[in-house]
């Protein structure tokens, strides 16, 4: 019974942080003086029955706390308004646009939880031994390079080689079949992917290799040495399973840097993603998506760290309160 | 033959600035079946990385000498990776602290199954089951098998190492300080515990302590150790009213009575540093009764008696001490 | 239940650090010294480029997307601006965005870590809720809305930098106040009847003082990262040069097509040096206030056997 406790209690504290962004996002977008610019009703070439629409909508003629009533009220209906830009309803962008951040994201990252988890595993089994300095230099240095620079680099080595930009092709003539057109995908997700692997992964090693490193020093790895295990079991069923803990922690407070990192990678890759969308919607002042982006990135974080949550909770059986 | 023999062990350690420290110097004793001996020293003595040596869990900076025969077979002669075979299947180890010794992240029924899946003992269920009825022998519930340590008291959690230790039926248990960090109550049933399972299973038994009571709760026999080497060994009782070496006599003379509280060490002066070659005897410097000779010649392990020996240059001497 | 001694280091740093703390992280641990250099040489550098920079780091000196040559060690970039003398004095206004955002965040965090370990009760709760909101939302996202908003300026930039950047240093400070203010002689100085603030003048913040200088050191690398993820997405001011800015520049301006790579590589590894040495300086002391102790049961490296040298017992 102590254990759902703490699940509830995290979620709890999920729900709030997400009630926080709402409002601060409210707060920056039309509280804040300089906010008449990123009026939701004022859609350039918009006809004024749709800006007396969108006014009638969020309540701009009213005052702010009636505003905020109306604002939170749209958001459960999943309204943010109408894109200055595309002058379509920003929701529906932005999840087409999240539709496709999300596997590269996700491959991105998972590729460098299994290199970063490896490398701190190996790195921390021959401590001290020159492929180990090597290792933790190398995870450094990734981790000090900016994002968009790793990304620059990836594409000036492999610009011939692999796809340069974009999500697909876009020059066909005739739709591919489905297994094809996958495929083309996957060969535009390579480079970007990779970039977000090579700048997310420095600080799982140095975590993992450190963590491991104090695991090996705990009695019951003596245990295990003692009831004549083997070196791997040793390291995998013992240290492993007890250093990945803080690895799950890590991992939550990386979301946030991951996200960033994506945009970046977005950008530069032209990944057709919710980042190039926010920094498209930069360059054409389209306030609504902004808001929208700013509101879905956030969302999604908390409920990501959320889930790490639920993860660590699965891993540590001590976890009570 | 008998079941455990130690013939002059050494163990070297390597300094971090170079030089080593000879933590063992030359210890040799024999058990049988049954028998419980207790190791007896102040701390740094060399008591407790007697024993780890007995299991080979040293880490690499030390060195070693000497034989380690159980059964007559040589255990430590093949290194790390033949003393593998003997570990848990003829010798076992209860540590200090089973709140580290155990793994927090394994359940406890699995941490003593364990090592008789990877010994060939036993598999699967019948793990389990056997896991099961070695918590009961100690006085836990079978049912227990699927908590977490933490889920026990400090008592409880020592008992399952205790059943742990006895999972592949070893000949032969060592106990590192198994009641220190328990109170009072809780340590007189692990001894009577102790006691038990020895004379039921035909256990041999080598306790460490700087507890002189627990030794006599306990033992028939006991070694008393001193900078790195055995001072006196023979029957506790007569070590505690017939002792043949001053440090024995100062050490057991100093204990109250033999079911009082742990007693405060009032030898004055300190041990001697163990990285440099020592002339003469190692106690000399805090001996109440020391001859000129002592000074310079290195006293050997003489007979004193049936089953008794002692390392005193007194012994030579007509007159009793 | 160790094996060996404990790491001598790790025994000394045990104690409360004080003063010279800091000059036994240098003499003990090599990292630091690297890392101290690298941050010291870039400083240094700052200061002076306007002296040695080969060139004009604003007007054009050379042709467009000149290779590197003999006169300009690291050709030139879209403008026909001397590359090398561009980073060089790009360096200072990266630095200067650093360590002023950093600034900014030390004084709001380190202000809220002390107040809300050392008085505790519902302040305590209701700075660490908000410390906790602000660590979940995304930092750059974070930024970029509220750079776009509020307009592109390097001011607008280092604030909105230090406003988001205080959280972690609020946490470790915090942890340190509650472990000093249940120590024996702040007990006994409070009973004295000395005021809080100068308990935490002087008592509190010269124990925290260390961590909070390795704290300030990863900020800045923060900081400095940051900076040029902003520049890059176009939310600093364009006519500025820093390190994020030449970046941007060379993405913007087909430096990659061109096959202009020098406009691309050094500044990335001016980038990466500097915030590398930050990490080993301050990740030393922090190692250094958190001694790990040596002990490891496991090893790839076995222990030895030694022959026994004929010795037999020379008992009876």
């Amino acid at each position: 019974m102590h254990r759902a406790d703490y699940v509830i209690k995290r979620g709890f504290f999920a729900l709030v942080t997400i009630f926080v962004a709402i409002t601060i996002n409210f707060f920056l977008f039309r509280v804040l003086p300089g906010s008449a610019v990123t009026d939701l009703s004022r859609v350039p070439h918009a006809t004024p029955a749709l800006r007396h629409a969108l006014t009638v909508e969020f309540g701009l003629d009213k005052p702010k706390w009636e505003q905020y009533i109306l604002y939170l009220r749209n958001l459960l209906h999943g309204n943010m308004g109408i894109s200055f830009a595309y002058q379509q309803p920003v929701s529906h962008l932005l999840i087409a646009d999240l539709k496709n951040t999300i596997p590269m994201v996700t491959v991105g990252t998972f590729a460098s939880i299994v290199v970063g988890v490896v490398s701190g595993v190996l790195s921390a089994r021959r401590r001290g031994s020159v492929p180990d300095h090597i290792s933790t230099n190398i995870a450094i240095f990734a981790y000090a390079f900016p994002t968009q620079w790793l990304g620059l680099m990836l594409l000036i080595l492999f610009a011939g080689i692999l796809p340069a930009g974009g999500m697909e092709n876009q020059f066909l003539l005739t739709p591919e079949p489905f297994l094809q057109h996958l495929g083309d995908i996957a060969t535009h997700m390579i480079l970007p992917a990779a970039t977000l692997m090579l700048t997310a992964y420095g600080s799982f090693t140095l975590v993992v290799r450190s963590s491991m490193l104090e695991t090996m020093g705990e009695d019951y790895v003596l245990t295990a040495r003692a009831k004549g295990l083997s070196d791997r079991r040793i390291v995998w069923q013992h240290a492993v399973r007890n250093a990945l803990l803080p690895m799950v922690t890590l991992i939550a407070l990386s979301l946030g840097y991951i996200v960033g990192g994506a945009l970046l990678i977005e950008v530069i890759f032209s990944w057709p993603g919710i980042g190039l969308g926010m920094y498209t919607a930069i360059g054409q002042r389209d306030y609504p998506m902004l808001q929208g982006g700013f509101l879905i990135l956030t969302i999604s974080v908390i409920l990501l760290n959320f889930a790490a949550d639920l993860v660590y909770f699965r891993l540590d059986p001590r976890i009570t309160e | 033959m008998s079941l455990l023999e130690v013939n002059d062990l050494h163990v070297w350690f390597d300094l971090p600035g170079g030089g080593q420290v000879h933590a063992v110097n030359g210890v040799s004793f024999t058990l049988d079946a049954g028998q419980r001996l207790g190791l007896v020293g102040e701390s740094g003595c060399g008591k407790t990385t007697t024993i780890l040596a007995m299991m080979g869990l040293l880490p690499p900076t030390a060195s070693v000498a000497g034989e380690v025969l159980i059964d007559g077979q040589s255990v430590l002669a093949g290194g790390e990776d033949t003393v593998r075979r003997y570990r848990w299947r003829d010798v076992a180890m209860v540590f200090q602290s089973a709140m580290n010794a155990l793994n927090p992240v394994k359940r406890v029924g699995w941490q003593i199954a364990e090592p008789m899946a990877y010994h060939g003992i036993a598999k699967g269920t019948e793990a389990r089951k056997r896991a099961g009825e070695l918590l009961e022998m100690v006085g836990i519930p079978a049912a227990a098998s699927e908590r977490y340590p933490h889920e026990f008291s400090g008592g409880m959690r020592q008992r399952a190492a205790i059943a742990m230790a006895l999972a592949c039926r070893p000949k032969i248990l060592l106990a590192d300080e198994p009641t220190t960090a328990l109170d009072v109550m809780v340590q007189a049933q692990i001894l009577e515990l102790l006691t038990g399972l020895c004379d039921e299973l035909g256990l041999a038994l080598i306790l460490v302590t700087h507890d002189l009571p627990v030794v006599a709760h306990i033992c028939e026999r006991a070694a008393v150790m001193y900078a790195g080497e055995i001072a006196e060994i023979g029957p506790v009782a007569e070590l505690y009213h017939a002792s043949r070496h001053p440090y024995t006599r100062l050490l057991f003379s100093a204990t109250p009575d033999l079911y009082g509280e742990e007693r405060v060490m009032s030898i004055p002066g300190a041990p001697p540093r163990l990285d440099r070659q020592i002339e003469g005897c190692p106690f000399r410097p805090r001996c109440d009764v020391w001859l000129n000779r002592c000074d310079g010649e290195h006293p050997a392990m003489r007979t004193v008696g049936p089953d008794h020996e002692a390392a005193c240059h007194r012994n030579e001497a007509v007159s009793v001490l | 239940m160790s094996l060996q001694a404990a790491d001598p280091q790790a025994a000394e740093a045990g104690a409360s650090p004080r003063g010279g703390f800091l000059l036994d992280v240098l003499r003990q641990r090599k990292a630091a010294v690297i890392g101290l250099s690298i941050i010291g040489f870039f400083i240094v550098l700052s200061i002076i480029a306007p002296y040695v920079s080969p060139y004009s780091a604003t007007a054009q000196t050379c042709a467009v997307y000149a290779p590197p040559s003999i006169r300009h060690w690291l050709g030139c970039d879209d403008g026909g601006i001397d590359m090398l003398s561009e980073i060089m004095q790009g360096g200072r206004i990266s630095l200067l965005v650093g360590f002023a955002a950093t600034l900014v965040a030390m004084i709001i965090g380190g202000g809220v870590g002390i107040l809300s370990g050392y008085f505790g009760g519902w302040l305590d709760i209701l700075l660490m809720r908000i410390t906790d909101y602000l660590l979940v939302i995304p930092d750059l996202v974070f930024m970029l809305v509220i750079a776009d908003v509020w307009g592109a300026s390097l001011f607008h930039v280092i604030m909105v930098i230090g406003i988001l950047e205080w959280t972690t240093t609020a946490r470790i400070i915090r942890a340190q106040v509650l472990s000093l203010r249940e120590r024996v002689y702040i007990k006994r100085t409070k009973s004295l009847g000395a005021s809080d603030a100068r308990i935490i003048a002087r008592h509190i913040l010269p124990q925290v003082g260390p961590l909070l200088i390795a704290n300030t050191v990863l900020t800045v690398a923060i900081a400095i990262y940051l900076e040029t993820a902003l520049a890059f997405l176009g939310l600093e001011d364009p006519s500025v040069t820093t390190w994020g800015t030449i970046l941007e520049h060379a993405f913007d301006r087909t430096a990659i097509s061109s096959g202009a790579w020098w406009a691309i590589v050094p500044d990335g590894f001016v980038i990466a040096l500097v915030i590398v040495g930050c990490f080993l300086f301050g990740q030393a002391i922090e190692d250094a206030l958190n001694p790990r102790l040596k002990v490891s049961h496991f090893s790839m490296r076995r222990w030895r056997l030694r022959p026994l040298v004929g010795r037999g017992p020379d008992a009876i």
